[in-house]
């Protein structure tokens, strides 16, 4: 809101309440806040549809998600940047923390939850930062463990968190075949077919993926979340059949 | 009848060709002496500002250093004030560090004498691109770079006027494990080339073999009193560094070796997104490191380094040739000349993954950048595709083509009798031409820069010699001078002490690919 003439348009918008709203006209509402990046707004929304009786997973589908949808598209494509994405993707957590416990008692599967890495002497962590905060704008839990992470780091943080998902990142080519000593690992351990295991970093590439062991190689954020989503998505259906 | 005495060849089309080659290489001078002034951008209050911003920086904010005590108790000892691996500078303190005991400039020496090369000053040293895990010609696209094509890059280099030094990890060599890589590529830089080189900066036991393996080349005392590598030290910004690049550092700066202390910043996600913001804490960073090195062996040479670019805020990718990082460049390059150190920047930064138009521009732009704000040792410089990801085969071709150009620009103008040229005015006069003037016969031969990527011949000649771009012209140019190469002499004792000592090493212990 930095220039006066966009002050002065919100000054002469009309003033309304969220609880005003009806249901379809707040879930729009809930988009658009969440294409702002507002995370209070968001969740005052999340409780207002749960007060109204919609069951947390409908919150979760309609509202959130299908809000944050039109942020991934409009930030592949382009239209908005970094920090506005990181800001949404925020205001996305704010409304999953509420939602979570609720999900988890009705039973519903959460979304997925993933902890990732940078591998050890490896302290380069832009990229996957972003991927961080791609994945929890698609609602997904997040458990960043930080940078030059071993073998012991990553299986620590999986016994703790349990996640769907083990996430490295690494952008040395000295320092990008430690993935395979951590899948080597999981293999050693028997663990390996507990976790969908993703890997990423610019000097990285498909085949690589595949030597390492990994389930996918994702060249960039918005890749790892519909990657992370796609894969989940088939555990689940092959774990239920 | 008047005889006139002949040598039978000492003329004709094979004597003249040999004389050109000859005369071509004796034209290359170890490194470039700079005639024209650097560009000032700012005013003496506005630099002013930036340092008193960086030593707030260092005051009140600090720098961590991760994991590495060694570096708290010697800045602790200094003066500085300690909180965990925080460290706190009062104001002025790094400055003064530095400016007692860094020198302004120093030689490194390289193997062959003609070859040493001064950095700092009015001179600038031109380097091939650092770092990049891929590689891409025409003929086979991009692939993991392997050893093979760490030698073909060490000998191109060689073999180019226009660069005065022959690098570090001038792509990585995939191919060999990581815990031994570091050996077959100070080997390939000693082995393959004469110009003076880079050492390996990934883990400090590496930094020791790369100054073990320089002292078989240039003798023990020789090295622990003389630079005969400068290495790349990145800081990890913002305002830490982390124990791999501190423990390197250290080797270096304790064997009296120099090395480029960089922040290396994507502005945006590393440092604030503004000019005045980046300058200051780049600042900070390198003050620190400098005065790291100082304190670990006062008198050790450092280079202020900087590479700066920014990221896309659209995307989080880091982008190149743009104006803001050479707004960044010429202020940074001012403030590195009034701590009186050496300044490293530039290179032929670009984010396309082709030799195309986008490469040849944004290289250009900070070629031109960094020459004017008067870099000292510019990393980079040929080669550098896709962010440093990918090293260009044809890319490095047309980069050394504006690295010789470089030379000349910055060799100014040639203000002697013959410079003047009055002689040919009066010889021609006026509405003829100046083609076959005496001036002109003792001059055409380097009088103007000849590109040897460039084509300026009819479309009819292009046509017919197969309507090659730029790229393709220069595929055949990197072809021929790899065909062309001749490695300089090496004495073979020297040769097998490296290969024993690398042998013997690497035997040690077990291949690691991490
Ligand atoms: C599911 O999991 C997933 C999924 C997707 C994932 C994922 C994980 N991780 C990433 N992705 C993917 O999604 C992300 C978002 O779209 C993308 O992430 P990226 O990380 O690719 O993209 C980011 C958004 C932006 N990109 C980046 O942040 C990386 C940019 C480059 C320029 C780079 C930077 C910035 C840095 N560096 Co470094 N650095 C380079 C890089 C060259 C390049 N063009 O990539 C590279 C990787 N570095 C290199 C080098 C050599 C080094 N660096 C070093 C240090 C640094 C800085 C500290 C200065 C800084 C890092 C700062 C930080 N906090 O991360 C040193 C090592 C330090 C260490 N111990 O790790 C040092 C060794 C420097 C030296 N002195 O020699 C080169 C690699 C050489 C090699 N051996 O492979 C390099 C190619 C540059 C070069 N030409 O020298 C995708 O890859």
């Amino acid at each position: 809101m930095n220039s006066s003439n966009e002050q002065a348009e919100m000054d002469d918008a009309e003033d309304f309440e969220l609880a005003d709203l009806p249901d379809d006209e707040l879930v729009h509402q809930i988009h658009d806040d969440l294409y702002d990046g507002l995370k209070e707004e968001i969740e005052e929304g999340t409780n207002i549809l749960l007060e109204r009786g919609w069951a947390a997973e409908k919150v979760l589908n309609e509202a959130l998600v299908g809000g944050m949808k039109i942020v991934g598209i409009d930030f592949r494509d382009g239209i908005l940047f970094v920090p506005e994405v990181l800001l949404a993707a925020n205001a996305m957590k704010g409304g999953m923390t509420i939602l979570r416990p609720l999900l988890a008692e009705t039973g519903v599967k959460p979304i997925g939850k993933m902890v990732i890495g940078t591998v050890k002497g490896d302290i380069h962590d832009i990229g996957k930062n972003l991927v961080g905060m791609m994945m929890e704008g698609a609602g997904f839990e997040v458990i960043d463990i930080g940078i030059n992470n071993s073998v012991d780091d990553y299986f620590e943080a999986m016994e703790q968190h349990h996640p769907d998902i083990l996430g490295m990142s690494a952008l040395l080519t000295t320092t990008m075949p430690y993935m395979k000593v951590v899948v080597d690992e999981m293999v050693k351990k028997g663990i390996r077919g507990d976790y969908i295991v993703m890997v990423g970093g610019a000097p990285l590439n498909e085949e690589f993926g595949v030597a390492v062991g990994a389930d996918a190689y994702c060249r960039d954020a918005s890749q790892a979340v519909q990657t992370g989503q796609r894969l989940l998505q088939q555990r689940r259906a092959a774990a239920g059949a | 009848m008047n005889v006139r005495a002949r040598k039978r060849s000492a003329g004709g089309r094979e004597a003249k060709l040999a004389a050109r080659k000859e005369a071509s290489r004796k034209h290359a001078p170890a490194f470039i002496e700079r005639r024209i002034p650097v560009y000032e951008m700012l005013d003496e209050g506005s630099l002013e500002l930036i340092e008193s911003n960086a030593d707030t920086l260092l005051q009140e904010i600090g720098v961590e250093f991760r994991d590495f005590p060694q570096a708290l108790k010697l800045f602790k000892d200094a003066g500085a004030d300690v909180t965990g691996e925080l460290v706190r500078f009062p104001r002025g303190l790094c400055r003064s560090i530095v400016k007692a005991t860094a020198p302004a400039e120093y030689t490194q020496y390289a193997r062959n004498p003609e070859r040493n090369v001064i950095i700092g000053g009015p001179r600038t040293v031109l380097v091939p691109a650092y770092g990049s895990p891929f590689v891409r010609d025409l003929d086979k696209g991009r692939r993991y770079a392997t050893l093979e094509d760490f030698r073909n890059f060490v000998k191109l280099t060689y073999s180019s006027t226009g660069l005065h030094h022959s690098g570090g990890t001038v792509c990585e060599p995939v191919d060999i494990p990581v815990n031994k890589r570091h050996f077959d590529m100070v080997y390939s830089h000693i082995k393959y080339s004469d110009k003076p080189f880079m050492g390996s900066v990934t883990r400090p036991e590496r930094a020791e073999d790369s100054v073990a393996m320089a002292k078989i080349v240039f003798g023990d005392e020789f090295v622990e009193n003389n630079a005969v590598m400068t290495s790349l030290i990145n800081v990890n910004s913002p305002l830490t560094y982390d124990s791999t690049m501190l423990g390197s550092l250290t080797v270096y700066a304790r064997h009296n070796q120099a090395t480029v202390i960089s922040p290396f910043i994507l502005s945006g996600a590393m440092s604030p997104v503004t000019v005045a913001a980046t300058a200051a804490q780049i600042l900070a960073e390198a003050l620190v490191g400098m005065a790291y090195a100082q304190l670990v062996r006062p008198g050790a040479p450092v280079i202020f380094g900087m590479f700066s670019s920014a990221i896309s805020m659209q995307s989080g990718a880091p982008t190149f040739g743009t104006p803001e990082p050479s707004l960044v460049l010429y202020t940074v390059a001012s403030l590195a000349r009034r701590l009186g150190v050496p300044f490293r920047s530039g290179g032929g930064l670009c984010s396309s993954k082709i030799p195309d138009a986008q490469a040849a521009y944004e290289s250009a732009n900070t070629l031109q950048t960094a020459a004017l704000a008067g870099v000292n040792f510019m990393l980079h410089t040929a080669g550098w595709l896709e962010g440093g990801l990918s090293m260009g085969y044809e890319k490095f071709i047309m980069d050394i083509d504006q690295a010789d150009m470089l030379a000349v620009l910055l060799h100014g103008v040639d203000f002697s009798e013959n410079g003047q040229a009055m002689d040919a005015f009066r010889e021609v006069g006026p509405g003829k031409h100046f083609l076959g003037c005496a001036h002109t016969r003792a001059n055409f031969e380097t009088a103007f820069y000849r590109s040897k990527v460039a084509d300026n011949n009819s479309f009819e000649q292009w046509e017919e010699d197969g309507s090659l771009d730029t790229a393709m012209r220069a595929n055949k140019i990197w072809k021929k001078m790899l065909a062309e190469y001749e490695a300089p002499p090496l004495d073979p004792a020297i040769d097998e002490a490296l290969l024993d000592f690398m042998a013997r090493r690497k035997a040690q212990f077990a291949d690691q690919n991490y």
